[in-house]
């Protein structure tokens, strides 16, 4: 993906050229419905959100100032834009102390079968609270960067740090339970 | 658990791709939104002059209060040192002023309410 890609389409765009628009939808199409699936676990709502945030992204184009990266510009948008969807139409989450075990799908070597694994580390994720949720699905998202988190959810750095820091600890407390590992502090 | 544990697992999330029909959906919404006009930008223009006449009104409004309130006091020191002053005694200036003054505001309110809808007829037939 080219960012001069990106500013001549949105030049295009804003100049009356609607097909332009096609370029950034296809270059960005699969980041947004992944964000939006992260967000909301729904492959069709996922890509109504993002269509959503694309429409909201072409209204919003003349907005755009080039002193800000593109993608940054484009996730902040969708973020804000997956959020209050989200808030108006909640996805369906569980509590995280209901978040089951598993039954026993452990594999030969003791450790639960990779598939179930991940289906338990996301329902962890997605049973935490909104915030704490929100920072750790864009910090992943990102690749692990707090600067991108902190950009796309329009906080502070230290405030991403802040929730990021608990999120994690929510999950370190019950992901060992969810994954029938033993914790450290029982296991000593 | 340490932190690198929980990293590793929470990095690994599946990447779903969009539907085929994706691009071509949000290109027809696109193409539909380009065209709708765009929304009438509210008339400053000639909202400003009527809410100067009316914030004119209001400051003489709060003006005349004002003196009257002046007046007033005035005229009940006066009367304290007088031989009777009881508490609901009106000011002398609206029992002086009677039927003239009540006049005199009823055909400004009168004109005042004439010329606004003068206005506002004058807006709607000139928007139209």
């Amino acid at each position: 993906m080219s960012a001069s890609d990106d500013q001549a389409d949105v030049e295009r765009v804003v100049a009356g050229d609607i097909s332009a628009f096609e370029g950034i939808v296809r270059r960005w199409q699969t980041p947004l419905v992944n964000l939006a699936y992260r967000f909301c676990h729904d492959r069709g709502r996922s890509e109504e959100m993002a269509q959503e945030a694309f429409l909201r992204a072409y209204r919003a184009l003349a907005q755009w100032r080039k002193d800000a990266v593109f993608s940054t510009w484009l996730f902040a948008l969708a973020t804000n834009v997956y959020r209050s969807e989200l808030r108006r139409i909640p996805a369906h989450t569980v509590a995280l102390d209901e978040v089951t075990e598993p039954a026993d799908t452990r594999a030969s070597d003791g450790g639960l079968e990779d598939q179930d694994r991940d289906l338990a580390i996301r329902r962890a994720v997605f049973a935490l609270p909104p915030k704490y949720r929100e920072a750790v699905i864009l910090f992943y998202f990102h690749e692990m960067d707090v600067t991108s988190a902190a950009q796309s959810l329009s906080l502070p750095e230290g405030t991403v740090k802040a929730r990021l820091f608990r999120g994690r600890e929510i999950l370190r407390g019950k992901l060992p339970q969810l994954l029938g590992v033993p914790r450290l502090k029982e296991a000593l | 658990m340490n932190d690198d544990e929980v990293d590793r697992m929470l990095s690994r999330d599946d990447e779903i791709l969009a539907s085929s029909g994706f691009v071509s959906r949000v290109m027809e919404s696109v193409r539909q939104e380009a065209l709708v006009p765009p929304p009438i930008p509210f008339p400053w223009k000639r909202v400003v002059p009527g809410l100067a006449i009316a914030g004119l009104a209001l400051m003489t409004l709060l003006i005349a209060l004002a003196v009257t309130t002046v007046r007033y006091a005035g005229a009940m020191t006066a009367r304290v040192s007088g031989p009777f002053s009881g508490p609901f005694s009106m000011p002398s200036s609206l029992f002086h002023g009677g039927i003239e003054s009540a006049v005199t505001w009823t055909a400004l309110a009168l004109a005042a309410a004439l010329l606004s809808v003068k206005l506002s007829m004058g807006f709607a037939s000139s928007s139209v």
